[in-house]
């Protein structure tokens, strides 16, 4: 996980005076086992690792959690659980030190001290984006599509662990091939690789003596490529442009997205056929790399949704709406919209298009009484599964004179910007807060909560500006009819 | 001031009816500029805005939008450069309702040229060339230098945003030179057409896109011709009022010979301007489009036609200038203002002298009508007709109240089916967007979007010039040929590669830089407008400029038809243009025949095949398909045989390869 800079600093000083603190505790636990499990897809792969962790001094309470140099690059989605509780624990990221270990550290905070000989099971999700790539990479029209994952094998960690396996599941059981690593034997007695089914299993592995470290890494690290059939197109957004517009004098929350939408399948070997492309749509064979059309999940309660690209309305949509449910309620309903592109997209085409819709401000806002605070919810964004947002970048426009502005997303954003905004009927303009994102996955699916004040004066302001001028517009007809400019009568 | 409550209501109603008749398109389809020419223009727009006005300047008009963006802007009112361009032919149809002060508001004519969506200058042009006539004719009736410099003002913008201010050009030296013909020459008109023509013609040449064409071209011959004329009377009559009545003579005798050796190098009359009179926009072609344009005015036509000569003045002269013209825009308003001037003569007789007050009801019933009918002071040139038909009432009595009320209704009734007529016409006629012609089929964006998207920035696509402007606008690449090109050569190299065989196009193609070649084809869908029935044109284009390599009747069967199935002629067949049209199109039918839905004919089963190009995109319908040119071999083969080889064919060794000669020769 790349940190924003605006969180370096901090960082690194927090580094540099914990350090001491931390790496006096890199013995104070132990693995007793550790099982990883990467789930390969296309844009995304979702990887699980839980930690058997046995405390060896008392009072401890600071897990580390590392993660090897690409790993950590490749890694835009972190984050660690006690198995079987949905509460996520704090995590501190600390940035690599070249130096030293060669690997990224994640500080996870237990929420209680564990005393010697305590154990808890951690659970730790990792979403990496940008992990696989196509083999080969052209495809024909008709031709399979097939991804390599490159990763590294052994999970590194600065306590010893007693055993661990390492799990590659591919979406079907066609794997084409798997590396067998070599010299090993250190750890293993048996094979060091078995396939059954669609899951390549490495290990058991036992006895590794803490490996966060430079020259653990160098020695017994090992590197596999996993080559599998994938049968989904590889789905990617280059860009993510989301604009949500607050209206308060028509109660209406808008949402637009630009967005440039990319295959990042195998790019197509010669050219379009579309012949083929009939009779694949025909007989229903369509070759997996090919995007025919995409479904997203709307909010519910959303009107007057319109999908247009550059050349103008698409007409080839369908959205099914939603009753729009209040704020409180928990509800698992969405407006579905099947949207497709105006023509299939093949392997490294792309569709730039805009997406957006109107929706009742009440369903997503509140108004707190005591404080004169609005507060309401949007969307980071509008998740396509296995999709990976390369670049996002979401404006938040208030209404026109809104104070006391707070922005509180749900995980930090690359830079976060201010500025103004004019649109219809405005006169100073309204404030915006445009935050940036990279590397978005499905699992960063939450609201950015915003705040802020609108006093009734400001409320009044656009009537004001309207009649102002109106009020000018005949007062100007009225004395060109009442002046008289004429030499003589 | 009840009488202008009205004007002002019945104004603002003949402008919502002007707006409103010409949003079907928009509403009935989207936002979009449809028809071929007004791309260009959208896309001069958008530099307009984007880069300013000055650089502008340098290339060519449209004004008027770009003008209207950035004061919106201005203004906070952020709105889309593409609803401006849609929007703005609608916006101005109310001004030029508002400068020829009646019903040209909805006819369908003008309509035609200024539905939402088709965004042209046109729109724009009329409302300006309504104007510049009314400032003329003002000008002229006072012998005022101001009218006169502010009707070339107008004249100055319409240059710069029209091609068509030929018209004008035309039309008010015509004007000037009947009145004198006429024996009506006074200072009046020298004054008004001597500060109209110098100032109007100096702003002229400032626009780049006519520089010295006013001295130049014949067809601004009339108007400096008209102008020197105009000179020589005014110091004629000068003369005349100081000398003999012999001397005069003999004066004018030596005058007359001299300058009529001068005009050498003047350029023929443009084709532009032929056009403006003779065929004009295809539409015009015949009587029945003619009628359902203009409906019952054109019987109304020739009752305002006599009604003006009845009473000749200076200015009824102007409306008989413009009957020759057939081109229905210009057509439009001329016919509007004779048959306003009828239809009101006829109200007036029937309804003022004996109950005014039925002129209230009919001004409130008929907003159209009573706006000519009920304008004093306003100076517009029909009202002041009006004024003075009033001035003088019912010399004949119109007996009984019966026959008053039976002309009345009926005129109404006419009224009535007026409205009725013009809201079908561009309901149904004028505004179903020709991008995409019906719902579902949308081909032509699909296409479009994917050359935008999917190929380099700079690709250069070669197509039929037809779609040169939607290729630059919605594809935004390059283009060979588009509406706008006037070199004949062009087009016909463009004609003659669609022709030639493969191996003869391919040179063209890659000396021109070509990497797409678009077609349009119909023959899945039945989309008769197809290249394939274009195709002659490209033909008799390319025979034009290259006659010993293209002749039109190899392109058609022995029997002399034009065919595209298996007994379709040779040169037919290995034209590029139709085995670009039927790659792979039989195998659209499976085993079954291929039928070719616009031309019924049965394609062949093992169609044609390419070597040199290769098929890039065909649209859902197949109604645009995009091929791409291939790259010289790498191996230096040519592209057939590669092409052979790839496909495991043995090459056929028919003769020795050509050695090369030595360079030195002694």
């Amino acid at each position: 996980m790349v940190l924003p800079s605006w969180l370096r600093l901090p960082a690194i000083l927090f580094a540099t005076i914990s350090w001491s603190l931390v790496s006096a505790s890199t013995h104070s636990f132990e693995n007793t086992a550790i099982v990883r499990t990467v789930d390969l897809g296309g844009s995304l792969v979702h990887v699980t690792t839980t930690y058997a962790i046995r405390a060896l001094d008392n009072g401890v309470n600071r897990y580390i959690v590392s993660l090897g140099e690409n790993e950590a690059r490749s890694t835009s989605w972190f984050e660690a659980k006690l198995k079987g509780q949905n509460e996520p624990l704090s995590v501190t990221t600390r940035p690599l030190d070249p130096t030293s270990d060669g690997t990224h550290s994640y500080v996870v905070e237990l929420p209680k001290p564990l005393s010697v000989n305590g154990t808890v099971n951690l659970v730790v999700e990792t979403v990496l984006t940008h992990a696989t790539y196509p083999w080969p990479k052209k495809a024909a029209q008709k031709d399979d599509q097939s991804l390599k994952y490159e990763g590294d094998l052994l999970v590194l960690s600065p306590y010893k662990t007693w055993t661990q396996r390492i799990k590659v599941r591919a979406p079907a059981p066609r794997i084409i091939s798997y590396t067998t690593p070599d010299s090993l034997d250190e750890f293993t007695t048996d094979q060091v690789a078995t396939k059954s089914g669609a899951t390549v299993t490495y290990g058991p592995f036992s006895n590794i003596p803490p490996s966060a470290s430079t020259a653990f890494i160098g020695k017994h690290q090992r590197h596999v490529v996993v080559h599998y059939y994938f049968g989904h197109p590889v789905v990617e957004i280059a860009s993510l442009k989301r604009v949500a517009e607050i209206s308060h004098w028509g109660a209406n929350l808008n949402i637009q997205n630009d967005i440039v939408l990319r295959n990042a399948g195998p790019t197509l070997k010669g050219q379009f056929a579309r012949i083929e492309h009939q009779s694949q749509t025909f007989y229903n064979r369509l070759a997996p790399h090919i995007i025919p059309s995409l479904t997203f999940h709307l909010p519910p309660g959303i009107h007057s949704a319109y999908y247009y690209d550059l050349n103008g309305n698409v007409s080839t949509s369908r959205l099914r709406v939603a009753p729009s449910v209040p704020k409180a309620a928990q509800s698992n309903q969405y407006s579905t919209l099947e949207l497709r592109p105006r023509y299939p997209l093949m392997g490294g085409w792309n569709y730039t298009f805009a997406l957006g819709w109107d929706s009742p401000l009440a369903d997503s806002a509140g108004y707190d009484a005591s404080t004169g605070f609005y507060v309401l919810g949007v969307p980071v964004q509008t998740v396509i599964p296995g999709a990976v947002v390369n670049e996002a970048e979401v404006k938040i426009i208030f209404p026109e004179g809104a104070t006391d502005i707070g922005v509180f997303p749900p995980f930090d954003p690359t830079t976060e910007q201010r500025s103004t905004h004019i649109t219809y009927l405005d006169t100073i303009g309204r404030p915006a807060v445009t935050l940036s994102f990279k590397n978005l996955t499905d699992k960063h699916d939450g609201l950015i909560y915003v705040t802020y004040k609108v006093p009734l004066s400001v409320h009044l302001r656009k009537p004001k500006a309207v009649s102002i001028a109106f009020g000018a517009l005949f007062l100007v007809a009225l004395l060109a009819r009442r002046v008289d400019l004429s030499l003589s009568k | 001031m009840p009488a202008s409550l009205v004007r002002i209501i019945a104004f603002v109603l003949i402008s919502g009816a002007a707006i409103a008749s010409r949003l079907f398109a928009v509403i009935n389809f989207e936002s979009i500029i449809h028809e071929f020419d007004p791309w260009f223009n959208y896309r001069a727009t958008k530099v307009l805005a984007s880069k300013g006005f000055y650089e502008f300047w340098n290339w060519f008009d449209p004004t008027a939008c770009g003008v209207i963006y950035n004061i919106l802007h201005y203004l906070h009112l952020p709105v889309d450069i593409r609803n401006i361009c849609v929007l703005l032919a609608p916006g101005f149809s109310p001004l030029t309702a508002w400068a020829t002060y009646i019903f040209i508001g909805i006819v369908p004519g003008y309509i035609s040229r200024s539905v939402a969506g088709s965004y042209d200058n046109e729109a724009i042009a009329i409302f300006l060339l309504m104007f510049t006539f009314f400032l003329w004719i003002k000008a002229m009736k006072q012998g005022s230098a101001l009218y006169g410099t502010l009707a070339a003002l107008f004249y100055f913008y319409m240059v710069a945003a029209w091609g068509g201010y030929a018209f004008i050009t035309n039309m008010i030296p015509l004007h000037a030179l009947v009145l004198t013909l006429m024996g009506r020459f006074t200072n009046r008109l020298y004054v008004a057409y001597s500060s109209w023509y110098a100032i109007g013609t100096l702003a002229s040449m400032q626009v780049p896109f006519v520089g010295f064409q006013p001295v130049r071209t014949s067809e601004h011959m009339g108007a400096l011709g008209v102008f020197g004329l105009l000179q020589i009377i005014a110091f004629v009559e000068l003369v005349r009022s100081h000398v003999s009545s012999k001397q005069f003579r003999r004066l004018l005798f030596v005058s007359v010979i001299g300058p009529v050796f001068s005009a050498r190098w003047i350029a023929p009359w443009t084709g532009r301007f032929y056009s403006l009179w003779t065929q004009a926009t295809p539409r015009t072609h015949r009587m029945a489009v003619l009628l359902m344009d203009l409906h019952f005015l054109i019987f109304l036509f020739p009752a305002g036609v006599v009604l003006c000569f009845k009473e000749l003045r200076d200015e009824h002269v102007f409306y008989f200038a413009g009957v020759m013209v057939r081109l229905m825009l210009t057509l439009t308003p001329i016919v509007c203002v004779s048959a306003a001037v009828a239809l009101s003569s006829v109200f007036d007789t029937y309804i003022d002298p004996t109950e005014p007050e039925v002129t209230e009801d009919d001004k409130t019933d008929v907003a159209k009508k009573d706006k000519s009918a009920s304008t004093p002071a306003s100076g517009a040139t029909v009202a002041e007709l009006l004024t003075d038909m009033k001035a003088k009432p019912a010399q004949r009595g119109i007996v009984g109240l019966d026959t008053r009320g039976a002309v009345i209704l009926n005129a109404l009734g006419m009224l009535l089916f007026f409205v009725v007529h013009c809201t079908w016409v561009t309901s149904n006629a004028y505004s179903s967007p020709s991008v995409d012609g019906l719902h579902i089929i949308d081909d032509f964006r699909e296409a479009y979007y994917w050359l935008r998207e999917n190929t380099a920035k700079d690709a250069v696509v070669m197509s039929w010039w037809d779609y040169g402007y939607q290729i630059a606008g919605m594809a935004d690449r390059p283009t060979l040929v588009d509406n706008n090109t006037w070199n004949n050569t062009h087009i016909a190299t463009v004609g003659k590669a669609m022709s030639s065989p493969e191996e003869v196009a391919y040179p063209i193609l890659r000396k021109h830089d070509v990497d797409y070649v678009l077609i349009i084809f119909g023959g899945v869908l039945g989309y008769s407008g197809d290249d394939i029935n274009k195709f002659l044109w490209m033909v008799r284009i390319a025979q034009g400029v290259w006659p010993d390599e293209i002749q039109e009747p190899q392109y058609f069967t022995p029997q002399g038809d034009y065919r595209v199935d298996d007994q379709a002629s040779p040169a037919m067949r290995n034209s590029l243009m139709y085995k670009m049209s039927y790659y792979r199109f039989a195998e659209l039918f499976g085993g079954g025949q291929a039928q070719d839905r616009v031309r019924g004919q049965m394609i062949s089963n093992p169609g044609p095949s390419l070597d040199y190009l290769e098929e890039a995109f065909t649209s859902e319908n197949w109604i645009v398909r995009i091929y791409q040119v291939k790259k010289e071999d790498p191996l230096g083969r040519d592209l057939k045989s590669a092409n052979a080889f790839n496909q495991g064919k043995k090459r056929k060794r028919t003769r020795p390869p050509v050695r090369r000669r030595g360079l030195v020769s002694i």
